[in-house]
């Protein structure tokens, strides 16, 4: 019940959001210097920020933004760990030892470090699609080695029961039986790792953005809106600058749930 | 004799994945863009043929061998190598801010487990409470570390200390909270509590010894998730620390600064991980 709620409430802000950015006349690097930083008013409902862009449509086109990135990224990272874990567990165990140790040194550093040394060997000065694109990926490409582990020894159970040994008596392929088999055996592990991935991803892309290496300007992230609560001028001038603080944690409560009710 | 052959074994791993650490950051740093630049570039005083100059020896210096050898030289000398960004040793650098770091750290794990702890034991006693009790970490879990010192820093109400121990508290709240719940519920519990021994009794003989291996498992969770924190708390708080030195030291190029946290990092979630068996480092994460 909890779930369907969070679905339909999470459902519901995507869909706001996108008819927010899909308005006509609306754009969020449209700038309205003669409202720079203003309150609610009846052109910008959530007032705007300090270069006068609409903060309502930057927040929409955040939610967007992160919730597609992130979505896409936690695919990503989950069928790389499929593919790792499952090809582990039915190779040699040399080969298994090495995809092993490969996963166990992308988790021997801490995970946001790790994001952000990686992040930051990468072009900083590119184009805001380009540096959203190369956040994304990171995260997809850093994120699949506990996923992996889990994987790995899921597959390993599953290749010992009865019915494996039955299809290898059978004749059947490894691929085949991967495909056939253990997939779908996993998938009950898989989407609650997606499922988790996609929050954490979002919190990735918040603090590296907070660090000044998320997306970049004027494309809107949760990164870069969180950035201007640095400005306490602004602050003063208006609340609606902790917008972009309550969606966020809001989508991440719903985000949540989904995942505590798998 | 197993024992000693099983020590052996995760110290060779361990030691293996620092070595690889070690050789992956020097090739990411060799290739990201801007590790060539060179100020004196910028300088209109040099010339065309200087310039050129300049890049054949940053060509020649900058393979792959020859910043491994400089790198290990600089480690064998003893001062870890010289900074490029401050002109430095970077033991000068490090030792000050790793004594920074660590205070924080203890303080936050300390406190933030003082604050789990003390709030998740009488919830799974109390289980009424749980619904309104459990919520503001709920909602703790959902701002991220970045936003939370950001927020703490604007109303000028905590420190650096506070946002890790929140932090901490929020990741291993319900962890703990799953783990008594569970505990109370073994037969030998249930035993125990239908045979009428003290509650207090029950705790400390029955619940406590249980649940310890659990505990010290998540503990060291604890320290992976406050090494990864301590990046972003640093930068914001500004507090003079190696999150912020490899903050820095990343953004400016600064191979021999990078290389030193990367690696006290990667030994620090190496030792945790020897202290709690991967499997249950895994299965709690």
């Amino acid at each position: 019940m909890k779930r369907r709620v969070a679905v339909v409430m999470l459902a519901l802000m995507v869909v706001a959001a996108g008819v927010i950015v899909m308005l006509p006349g609306t754009s969020y690097k449209a700038q309205d210097r003669e409202a720079i930083m203003s309150g609610a008013t009846a052109h910008h409902w959530v007032g705007t920020d300090d270069v006068g862009r609409d903060r309502g449509v930057r927040v929409a086109a955040a939610v967007l933004l992160g919730l597609g990135g992130a979505a896409a990224a936690a695919a990503i990272t989950t069928a790389i760990a499929a593919a790792v874990g499952a090809a582990a567990a039915f190779s040699a165990p040399g080969v298994a030892s090495v995809l092993m140790l490969a996963s166990d040194l992308f988790l021997s550093l801490p995970w946001l470090f790790l994001l952000m040394m990686v992040r930051s060997f990468l072009p900083l000065t590119t184009s805001p699609l380009h540096s959203a694109v190369v956040t994304f990926s990171i995260l997809a490409a850093l994120g699949w080695p506990a996923c992996a582990r889990a994987v790995y020894r899921g597959t390993l159970n599953l290749r010992s029961s009865e019915w494996m040994i039955q299809g290898r008596a059978s004749g059947l392929r490894n691929t085949q039986l991967m495909r056939r088999h253990v997939l779908p055996h996993l998938l009950p592990l898989l989407i609650p790792q997606f499922l988790i991935c996609v929050p954490a991803f979002i919190v990735a892309e918040a603090n590296l953005g907070t660090l000044g290496l998320g997306i970049a300007e004027p494309l809107p992230s949760w990164g870069a809106m969180l950035l201007e609560l640095d400005n306490s001028a602004s602050l003063a001038l208006s609340h609606w600058v902790y917008l972009p603080v309550v969606v966020l944690v809001m989508v991440l409560l719903l985000l949540e749930s989904l995942t505590a009710e798998v | 004799m197993r024992t000693v052959v099983l020590i052996c074994r995760r110290l060779g791993r361990t030691l293996l994945l620092l070595a690889l650490v070690a050789v992956g950051t020097i090739l990411l740093m060799r290739f990201a863009p801007g590790y060539f630049s060179d100020s004196r570039e910028m300088d209109a005083k040099y010339a065309q043929r200087e310039q050129t100059e300049l890049h054949q020896e940053e060509a020649k210096s900058g393979t792959f061998r020859q910043l491994a050898a400089s790198t290990l030289g600089g480690w064998l000398h003893g001062d870890l190598g010289s900074s490029r960004q401050y002109g430095v040793s970077v033991m000068e650098l490090v030792r000050p801010r790793l004594r920074v770091t660590a205070v924080l750290l203890v303080r936050g794990v300390v406190f933030g487990w003082l604050l789990a702890l003390c709030t998740a034991f009488p919830l799974s006693v109390w289980r009424k409470a749980r619904a309104v009790a459990g919520v503001p970490f709920t909602v703790l879990l959902a701002i991220p570390t970045g936003a939370m010192a950001t927020l703490c820093l604007l109303a000028d109400m905590g420190g650096p200390v506070l946002v890790l121990s929140l932090l901490l508290a929020a990741r291993d709240f319900k962890f703990l909270q799953r783990l008594f719940d569970s505990a109370w519920t073994a037969p030998h519990l249930l035993q125990a509590r239908a045979q009428g021994v003290r509650f207090d009794r029950l705790a400390a003989a029955h619940l406590l010894p249980n649940v310890t291996p659990q505990i010290l498992g998540l503990a060291t969770l604890s320290i992976v998730t406050a090494l990864s924190a301590i990046v972003p708390i640093e930068v914001i708080f500004d507090v003079p620390g190696l999150g912020q030195l490899a903050w820095s030291a990343a953004l400016n190029r600064d191979l021999p600064v990078l290389l030193t946290i990367t690696l006290l990092m990667a030994a620090a979630v190496s030792c945790a991980g020897m202290i709690a068996p991967r499997d249950r480092m895994v299965q709690t994460a």
